[in-house]
């Protein structure tokens, strides 16, 4: 991976400051640290906000998302919990329907699931079940493990089983950006259920800031337009839009092929209409998401433009996601469960070139877990 | 807490609740009513007793059966009415129906159709009174069904560890459905919350209001001093059936006798002269209601979308 100079990308130089040959200097945070930053502000700036998770006040702090919170704020306001997934939700929402803004963190998405109740059935309903009389202000962080070998259990990405439910608003940041984008407006001025699906690969990342975007104020529940192009229409979610944009890269470096590469961000509303009018531009759609096909965002995508505009596919579309299994242990079968750079740039050149033999130099085979995971260890 | 003023007062609100759902029964037929109701009627003086000491701030979390705490929190009967009507006029803009009562004006918190999952609502409120400093004491209330489930088991424990000002309030009916409670427990639910390090009292004269306001006026002093959790359980005797306008004696699950011995405690049973004496005016109040809710529009497809997110 090059050092990209392209508005949020991670950067290569792992954990120095990247200068881009120009007087100023360019702003580069990990997505940990805008985590960190978000967190820190969200405490700073709103008394009511608490911080609600097992192990946000130890010293690995939700993968040093938290470190150091609970000394400045005081363990009253970052908050150890029981093990009780279903319980701790369920007070958070209490506690959000009295005047705090719970952010709760899950280490692992998986755990959630032991809280599905609330979230669906409570959470997600307390405003429309009583006319509107409540709201349920509050914030989940989820962290899709997915790094190596963490299994069936500690791996998914499970952004379509809430992004299904009305009433909950689902985001997959996928740069540093997006976090200071997302994070802050979010907790400073919308009323409803958030959960946000964060990636385990991406916490050691750096990635350059564009101080313009923030500027710009973007909607924090939109979908953005990371990279133009004419050619094909890629659209991906959290760490898939990495993969998109490095085989991006490459398939405009080794064929001139232009990708346009769309973040869906957010997955439970995404901007369907800007969508529409990329692939309506290039006529061929790729969608790489960080979940299973079936039932999931590839299938959404699909439905939305057979809906919407069928005709302006020149090709079937292509989805690019996890193999219709659990995730397996051994890292041999983990990186044939995950599509891989080679596929997707695969895909990409047959379809723009309409045939398996478009003779397209392919990228070499690395795993996503060999490119991105920075750290070594168990978690 | 034994004056006769108090005695009346608070048999008039069990009255009330009780005409109340009587006359939901003789409208049930008429299918005016389309959601699933689930009877307070020989359950009122728990609801009347624990409301008794609690202010419009201090906060009640229920579950589907809450027409009782509904009205002895002190929500609008016309609401009620037009709720249960499916009119735009209910208290939730016809969303809820029978299961769903919330008069977040006088406390009353919302109520769920899902066993159990409010308690730890009532525990994260009490969380928040706290860190606000807010003064507020807030109940959570569940049938005896729900202490089998985890979350019940989860929320005490929070709530105690961190010493919450939240009353858990068990209304022990015996019954979950058509299961009575032996059918179903290997603990006994007093005894299991002691273990929990929290003060627990037990009323078994569920049907004397005086006794239950007077037993919770104790409780709730303490929570709001001492912003530590308490609980309590009341036993109570449903007189309907689970779900539903009808008695259900006859389908052979349950033991009249228990009914019969419970009704000769029961004030609203034993002082027909009193019922004589509100009752007129308590049904002048449900008449308007019910004009009230039929007077109502249907909820039009504005609504339909409306307050998803
Ligand atoms: C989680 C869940 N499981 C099952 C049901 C079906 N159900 C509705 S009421 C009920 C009985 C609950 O009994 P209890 O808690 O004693 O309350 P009661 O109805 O006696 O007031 C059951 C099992 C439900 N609504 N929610
Ligand atoms: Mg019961």
């Amino acid at each position: 991976m090059s050092c990209n100079t392209a508005m949020t990308l991670p950067v290569n130089c792992d954990d120095d400051v990247v200068s881009n040959g120009a007087d100023t200097e360019v702003q580069v945070i990990s997505y940990r640290d805008a985590l960190h930053r978000t967190m820190h502000e969200a405490l700073r700036l709103h008394d009511s906000v608490i911080i609600i998770g097992q192990g946000v006040d130890d010293h690995k702090g939700i993968f040093g998302s938290t470190i150091g919170l609970a000394q400045e704020f005081g363990l009253d306001r970052v908050m150890d919990t029981p093990l009780a997934e279903e319980g701790m939700t369920g007070v958070a929402i209490g506690a959000a329907l009295n005047g705090l803004y719970p952010i709760q963190t899950h280490i692992r998405a998986d755990f959630s699931l032991l809280a599905m109740n609330q979230i669906i059935n409570l959470a997600a309903k307390y405003k429309y079940m009583f006319g509107g009389r409540f709201e349920v202000p509050m914030l989940i962080r989820m962290i899709v493990g997915r790094s190596w070998g963490q299994g069936a259990q500690h791996s998914q990405s499970l952004q379509s089983l809430f992004a299904h439910i009305p009433g909950l608003k689902v985001v997959m940041p996928s740069s540093s950006q997006t976090i200071l984008d997302t994070y802050p407006s979010v907790i400073a001025e919308y009323r409803g259920p958030v959960i946000s699906f964060e990636h385990r690969l991406m916490y050691d990342l750096n990635f350059q800031i564009d101080p313009l975007l923030t500027k710009q104020k973007r909607d924090p529940f939109g979908s953005y337009v990371v990279r133009q192009g004419n050619d094909i229409t890629i659209v991906a979610t959290s760490i898939m839009v990495l993969e998109a944009m490095r085989v991006a890269d490459h398939l405009a470096k080794v064929a001139g092929i232009q990708c346009e590469v769309i973040d869906l961000h957010c997955v439970s509303n995404p901007d369907w209409n800007l969508m529409m009018q990329s692939v309506e531009k290039t006529g061929r759609l790729v969608v790489a998401d960080t979940s299973w096909r079936e039932y999931g965002v590839c299938a959404e995508v699909c439905r939305v433009v057979a809906e919407r505009n069928p005709g302006c596919l020149r090709k079937p579309v292509v989805s690019l996601a996890m193999q219709p299994a659990p995730c397996p242990t051994a890292k041999s079968l983990e990186d044939m469960f995950y599509p891989d750079l080679r596929q997707f740039a695969n895909a990409i050149a047959t379809l723009v070139h309409g045939n398996e033999e478009h003779g397209i130099q392919l990228p070499d085979t690395q795993s996503m877990a060999d490119v991105y995971k920075r750290f070594k260890g168990p978690f | 807490m034994n004056s006769p003023e108090i005695f009346e007062r608070l048999f008039f609100q069990a009255l009330r609740i009780r005409l109340v759902e009587e006359r939901i029964i003789e409208l049930y037929p008429s299918d005016a009513i389309q959601s699933p109701v689930h009877l307070s009627i020989g359950q009122e003086a728990v609801a009347v007793g624990a409301c008794e000491p609690l202010t419009n701030q201090d906060l009640v979390f229920c579950t589907y059966r809450s027409h009782a705490f509904y009205l002895a929190k002190g929500g609008n009967l016309n609401e009620m009415f037009a709720e249960l009507y499916g009119k735009i006029t209910g208290c939730a803009r016809g969303k809820a129906g029978s299961m769903h009562l919330a008069a977040p004006e006088v406390g009353l918190m919302g109520a769920s159709a899902v066993v159990a999952s409010t308690i730890p609502h009532a525990v994260g409120a009490a969380l928040a009174a706290k860190r606000l400093n807010k003064k507020q004491v807030i109940v959570g209330v569940f049938g005896d069904g729900a202490t089998e489930e985890g979350v019940y088991h989860e929320s005490l424990n929070f709530a105690a560890l961190h010493r919450l000002p939240v009353v858990f309030l068990c209304e022990n009916n015996g019954l979950a459905v058509h299961s009575y409670q032996k059918a179903r427990q290997s603990f006994e639910i007093s005894g299991h919350a002691q273990s929990y390090g929290l003060p627990v009292h037990h009323i078994t004269e569920g049907y004397d209001f005086v006794k239950v306001a007077g037993v919770m006026s104790e409780i709730i002093d303490h929570v709001r001093t001492d912003q530590a959790p308490a609980f309590v359980e009341i036993q109570t005797c449903r007189y309907k059936e689970h779900v539903g306008p009808g008695e259900d004696f006859s389908c052979g699950y349950r033991n009249i006798e228990e009914f019969q011995e419970w009704k000769q405690h029961d004030p609203l049973e034993q002082f027909p002269k009193l019922v004589e004496t509100f009752r007129p005016m308590i049904l002048k109040e449900i008449d308007a209601a019910i004009d009230f809710a039929e007077r109502s529009p249907f909820p039009s497809i504005e609504e339909l979308l409306c307050d998803v997110v």
